[in-house]
């Protein structure tokens, strides 16, 4: 029983790591049904930009200078990437480029800050918290907390602002959004903005944990994005979930089946869904109409 | 008087241009330089430059200076593979010396051998990768190694875990690339000569950040000391994920617990880890002294991100010199002749090289050699002092 709870809180740890970036992709996808595959890379470059700046300013004032790099960066890859092929209508030019920019945006961080996995301060106690048996590290329940309280302060920001209800509108039909008189590009440009922003706001939150470095995102953006697909690219509440169930089956098939096989359950969970429910366990069916 | 001026300093210039223009010798320099075992392959990369800038300077190799093609494999097989075709085809190396990565050794150098030209392993540890072209299947073994091979290793491993400090237990836990799943094999292999069988056998992936279900399978099968065959970064999440179960079991595993991400990123954590190395940075013999002293000035660092890579690199220079040297020829065949009967003894930094391969033996390494490390305090020491003093210090090939 013991055991089972440990694998649980420690499922849910990593799922909520994964749940937050496939939160990236929901955003910019519900604006523009474009993705940023470089999502990854956005979070690699807020940890290892908060790394840089956590040295000067310790890890509080770090924050939101990390948010404010991570707004820019999106902002950079919407405008060099994505808004061309929304132009042209392509359907896959926004594809390359954003995979395109990750390999760029990972080359120069392997530059920048060299090659090697690097070790992120903890803000926090690095001793475990033990409740009943359970050990957590107090910087797990940081990444919960913190990625459940930006998640609903983006959902809150979208539902309440009158710059939100742009956004939402957008998501909605983006023509009708246009023909009332909403900058629908601006409008996408901020959907990558904030996607990059929660990026990079989940890769310093994440960091003290899973270490950081040029390549943390490779794995980080691929797992997030088979939870995208199984949560739903267009629910808010459907990539948490899917972050969790991705986490726990993990952990759990790791220590009752054999670790060799720890990633088979997310990847069959993954075709399952795809061929059952292609919008994924929360997503809206979109009937598109040719 | 003048046109005799004139003859003289033409002369004069075309002899410098002679001495300057002198065909530099190519060898080829490959390893991972980026990715996560890049500070094996920089190391690596390191101590192979300090070798030649030193070699260069005391006037090169029959007259000619060395010249390192560095090329970086990303410790991908494929890319591996496209390096050696372009080393082999493009450059016209002479030789080629790195690879860190068993899988991308095993996938390239075929290519070397069917070109006849000598690959001289300065890091990879597979034990397979010297053996994969014997005599007389095929007609000579160009393949050369400067590293504890995994057998060597496990069976080190193995004997520190139970003979030296005697625990009973042991889990292993090793990641799914080739080096890993080879090395786990290994050791397997060494535990059962003595009687022994693994109380759990458990696996991850390069990349894998959460160990909980590995590290509770080894403590729910009462493990007393878990054997790793891994790379840094996920041997640091595995120390780390101990200290958050609150399970701590000593760390005893390949050389790759003395990786400095291994190191840097358990911190506290991986005190007490230990390890095979050929080569520990302390200055117990003069030769060693001498080359901490150069790669500390030259690559202003006070620790070495990999002293094994380092000094083993460094040596793998030194000996091709001296088989190119001995072959008065840059030509395949006749250098793999000279390394299997090598007359010029090699002062290295792992160790003096006198008659360091045979026809049917190109390992230079032995059992003996590597000596147990131990990390403490974010460096790696030696883990018995007794093992790196005196007599003990300088430890050469038995034959």
């Amino acid at each position: 029983m013991q055991i089972l709870a440990q694998l649980i809180v420690s499922g849910i740890a990593v799922g909520m790591i994964y749940g937050v970036i496939a939160f990236g992709y929901q955003l910019t996808f519900a604006t523009s049904e474009t993705l940023n595959f470089g999502q990854g890379e956005a979070l690699m470059l807020g940890s290892l930009v908060g790394l840089t700046v956590v040295a000067v300013t310790g890890y509080w004032l770090m924050l939101p200078i990390v948010l404010a790099f991570g707004l820019v960066q999106g902002a950079v890859v919407e405008r060099l990437g994505v808004r061309q092929a929304i132009k042209t209508k392509s359907e896959s030019g926004w594809i390359m480029a954003t995979i395109a920019l990750g390999i760029i945006f990972k080359n120069m961080a392997e530059n920048i800050w060299g090659r090697d996995a690097l070790k992120f301060p903890s803000p926090l106690p690095e001793a475990p918290l033990s409740f009943m048996g359970v050990n957590v590290l107090p910087m797990e329940l940081v990444i919960v907390v913190g990625a459940l309280a930006l998640m609903l302060a983006v959902e809150a920001f979208n539902r309440k602002s009158i710059y939100g209800k742009a956004v939402v509108a957008t998501a909605a039909d983006r023509d009708a959004a246009g023909l009332m008189g909403i900058n629908t590009s601006v409008v996408i440009t901020f959907s990558y903005a904030l996607s990059s922003m929660t990026a990079a706001f989940a890769g310093v939150l994440v960091a003290p944990v899973t270490l950081t470095g040029a390549s943390m995102g490779g794995v980080l953006g691929l797992k997030a994005f088979s939870v995208a697909i199984i949560g739903g690219l267009s629910s808010g509440m459907g990539v948490v979930v899917g972050g969790l169930i991705l986490g726990i089956t993990e952990t759990l098939t790791g220590f009752y089946l054999s670790t060799g096989y720890k990633d088979v359950p997310g990847l069959v969970l993954l075709l399952l869904v795809l061929s059952l429910k292609p919008a994924g366990l929360f997503g809206r069916t979109a009937i598109k109409k040719v | 008087m003048r046109a005799h001026t004139f003859i003289l300093s033409l002369a004069a210039t075309t002899m410098l241009a002679g001495v300057a223009s002198a065909q530099p010798i190519k060898v080829g320099l490959t390893g991972p330089y980026t990715g996560g075992s890049a500070s094996m392959g920089v190391s690596m990369r390191d101590g192979a430059k300090l070798a030649v800038a030193e070699i260069n300077k005391a006037g090169g190799v029959m007259g000619r200076p060395l010249l390192l093609v560095e090329r970086d494999d990303e410790a991908k097989n494929e890319v591996g593979v496209q390096i050696a075709q372009e080393l082999i085809n493009k450059e016209q190396v002479v030789a080629t010396l790195g690879f860190i990565n068993t899988g991308v050794a095993l996938a390239s150098q075929r290519f070397y051998q069917e070109a006849e030209i000598p690959v001289l392993n300065n890091v990879a540890t597979g034990s397979l990768i010297t053996q994969q072209f014997l005599p007389p299947k095929e007609k000579a073994n160009y393949v050369f190694r400067f590293a504890a091979n995994d057998t060597i290793q496990s069976a080190m491993i193995v004997d520190e875990a139970i003979t030296r400090r005697g625990f009973k237990a042991p889990a292993i836990l090793a990641d799914s690339t080739n080096y890993g799943q080879l090395g786990r094999e290994d050791l397997e292999r060494a535990l059962a000569k003595k009687g022994i069988k693994p109380v759990a056998e458990e696996k991850f992936n390069i990349g894998d950040t959460d160990m909980t279900a590995q590290l509770l399978r080894a403590k729910e099968a009462n493990a007393d000391v878990v054997l790793t065959y891994g790379i840094g970064p996920e041997l640091a999440q595995i120390a780390n994920g101990m200290a958050k179960l609150g399970w701590k079991r000593p760390l005893i595993g390949s050389w790759t617990l003395s990786m400095a991400t291994f190191i840097d990123n358990a911190g506290p954590n991986g005190d007490g880890a230990s390890m095979p190395e050929t080569f520990i940075q302390i200055p117990n013999t003069p030769k060693r002294k001498a080359f901490i002293e150069a790669y500390q000035a030259a690559y202003k660092v006070d620790r070495m991100p990999s002293p094994v890579s380092a000094a083993q690199g460094y040596d793998s220079v030194y000996v091709l010199a001296a088989a190119i040297n001995q072959a008065k020829s840059t030509d395949g065949a006749k250098i793999r002749a000279a390394l299997e009967n090598l007359t010029a003894k090699v002062e290295g930094v792992v160790t003096n090289y006198d008659h360091p391969f045979t026809a049917t033996d190109h390992e230079s390494v032995t059992a003996n050699m590597p000596v147990f490390g131990l990390v403490k305090g974010g460096r790696v020491v030696p883990a018995h002092d007794e093992d790196v003093a005196g007599a003990n210090a300088l430890r050469l090939k038995t034959h």
